[in-house]
């Protein structure tokens, strides 16, 4: 078990009866990363997120959380304590009113922000005597995060933080969450199926398809490492396989053969120009690019 | 803070139970200056069906204040009563709350699962205690106002007797609700287990005294003047033990 990451988890399986929605997680977040946890619905973010959090327990596989088996009942709640949560549907409880709501979450957080509750009741402009069933899901989603912020909390677990809001709620709360990890010094792990919101804060991302992981690493180093060749021939694009390393799909539409790199382009290129292409051209992939061949291409 | 919970999610069933609880022994009380004229009337009921038998026994009861008390308050309302609002305190809790909203806020403090159950079972009994205990204690207070007296050390005996039997309806419904994540089923199961018990019980004859519903209603007390101290103590232990069991139930989950 490494120091340097907050969450480790090896082979990490989960079934629900007949339905397997972890088939070997193996993934690592350095401490003090923002990571993005991408996936389809469905995927298995959730299912991972109940097993770190020890809601759920794995079939078999190992997840650590500060090095702490998750799940495990000795450590569990005091693991728990150093993680601010936001669920995905905004869990909270609909009878009590906001001020009761964060009364009785500071209650249980000894490093509870007071500061922070101030700075957040203030610019979210929560109602504090307004019952938590009466809130707008905007609203609701502030409070929510208010509730993670200002635990004082050393890793943030948030379930898809920005699921349900329009545009300008999600670029509030966004803001919100950059702004505070700008301040404090901490690590993020997030959910989402929203690739932009993932470019847009985090600096690590973690793709998961169908239970397991397909892509992990940091997002620059991602980026480095994911690209098109695109080469284009003077007739029909010939049926190749290459024999580069870091191939990951290969694309003929007439002309053209488009292929996705995760190893960098000079492989690919040197190999490509064998074939007597008229043009060879490297294009960075996006990450929405990478998302979309990885999972959506692998279905 | 956990106590405050479990009290916010409770507190109307109880504030309601009291309430009726309490209206219900007032008016048993203060219904017995009437009753008293009524008894002359007893003699012409027909005794050749079961129900006639019945009313009859509770006539011939009801020529006593205390045994007037026993079959209509102690041995009939508060029994029902009891159970019902037994049931409903017991139902509820964490499964129910992941699928109804706030479980997994909850399961995301830190707390073991453990703590959880205990704060929230230990909560409903002492709400249940109260609901036992207070319409039991009222019967000394209100007692005098038509000329009659009740002893407090027959009121606590009973009151005893009515929160220790009506525990284990609550753990059985507590217990069931680690396993349906309603709040409906729980209660509403333990209620027909109860209602078959109550239609059942007559024909146990001499036994029936100890039955769940025979040491709810003090029985033995009221016709020995001792506590059924087997009957309080078997079922201390089921309590217990569905407690525990629910418990471990809660501890193993996936949520």
């Amino acid at each position: 078990m490494s120091d340097t990451f907050v969450i480790e988890t090896s082979g990490l399986c989960k079934q629900y009866g007949a339905v397997e929605a972890l088939r070997g997680l193996s993934l690592a977040v350095p401490a003090g990363s923002i990571c993005g946890f991408l996936g389809r619905n469905g995927a298995g973010k959730t299912t991972t997120i109940k097993v770190l959090l020890g809601m759920a327990r794995a079939t078999s596989g190992t997840a650590h959380v500060f090095g702490v088996p998750a799940g495990s009942e000795a450590g569990g709640v005091d693991v728990r304590r150093r993680i601010g949560f936001v669920s995905d549907d905004k869990d909270l409880y609909d009878y009590m009113t906001v001020a009761e709501t964060i009364r009785f979450t500071a209650a249980f957080f000894p490093r509870w922000r007071d500061d922070l509750e101030q700075r957040y009741r203030r610019s979210f402009d929560l109602p504090p005597e307004r019952k938590v069933k009466a809130l707008s899901r905007g609203t609701r989603t502030k409070l929510a995060l208010l509730l993670a912020l200002c635990r004082g909390a050393d890793l943030l677990i948030l379930d898809e933080p920005t699921s349900g809001l329009d545009p300008a709620m999600t670029e509030e709360v966004l803001q919100a969450l950059v702004g505070h990890v700008a301040n404090e010094e901490m690590t993020v792990f997030f959910s989402s199926h929203q690739i932009a919101e993932v470019d847009q804060i985090a600096d690590r991302v973690a793709i998961i398809d169908r239970g397991r992981l397909v892509v992990s690493g940091s997002l620059d180093d991602v980026r480095e490492r994911y690209c098109h060749v695109e080469l284009v021939f003077d007739g029909e694009a010939p049926q190749v396989t290459f024999t580069a390393p870091g191939v990951e799909r290969v694309r003929r539409q007439g002309r053209v053969l488009t292929v996705l790199s995760s190893a960098g382009a000079d492989g690919i290129a040197a190999e490509a120009r064998a074939l007597n292409p008229v043009s060879v051209q490297t294009v960075p992939a996006t990450l929405k690019e990478i998302f979309l061949e990885t999972v959506v291409g692998e279905n | 803070m956990l106590w405050y919970k479990a009290w916010l999610e409770t507190r109307w069933r109880f504030l309601i139970g009291m309430a009726v609880l309490i209206l219900s022994v007032a008016g048993t009380v203060f219904a017995y200056p009437r009753v008293e004229r009524m008894l002359p009337l007893v003699p012409s009921i027909d005794t050749s069906s079961l129900v006639g038998q019945r009313i009859k026994a509770i006539a011939d009861l009801s020529r006593t204040y205390g045994g007037y008390i026993w079959a209509q308050w102690l041995r009939q309302n508060n029994v029902q009563m009891l159970s019902l609002f037994a049931a409903l305190l017991g139902t509820g809790g964490l499964l129910s709350q992941v699928t109804g909203g706030g479980g997994l806020f909850t399961l995301s403090l830190p707390v073991s699962r453990d703590r959880l159950f205990g704060v929230r079972a230990a909560t409903g009994l002492a709400e249940l205690a109260v609901l036992a205990f207070v319409p039991s204690l009222l019967l000394p207070l209100l007692s005098p106002a038509v000329g009659q007296t009740f002893g407090l050390g027959a009121a606590l005996a009973y009151g005893a007797c009515a929160f220790i039997a009506s525990a284990v309806l609550f753990s059985a419904t507590c217990l069931l609700s680690t396993v349906f994540n309603d709040v409906w089923r729980p209660a509403l199961i333990v209620c027909a287990v109860a209602a078959a018990i109550g239609i059942y019980e007559p024909f146990l004859g001499e036994i029936s005294r100890y039955s769940l519903f025979g040491i709810m209603d003090g029985e033995t007390y009221f016709r020995d003047g001792g506590l059924p101290w087997l009957g309080l103590l078997a079922s201390m232990a089921v309590s217990a033990a569905m407690l525990v069991a629910a418990s471990r139930n809660l501890a193993r989950q996936d949520f």
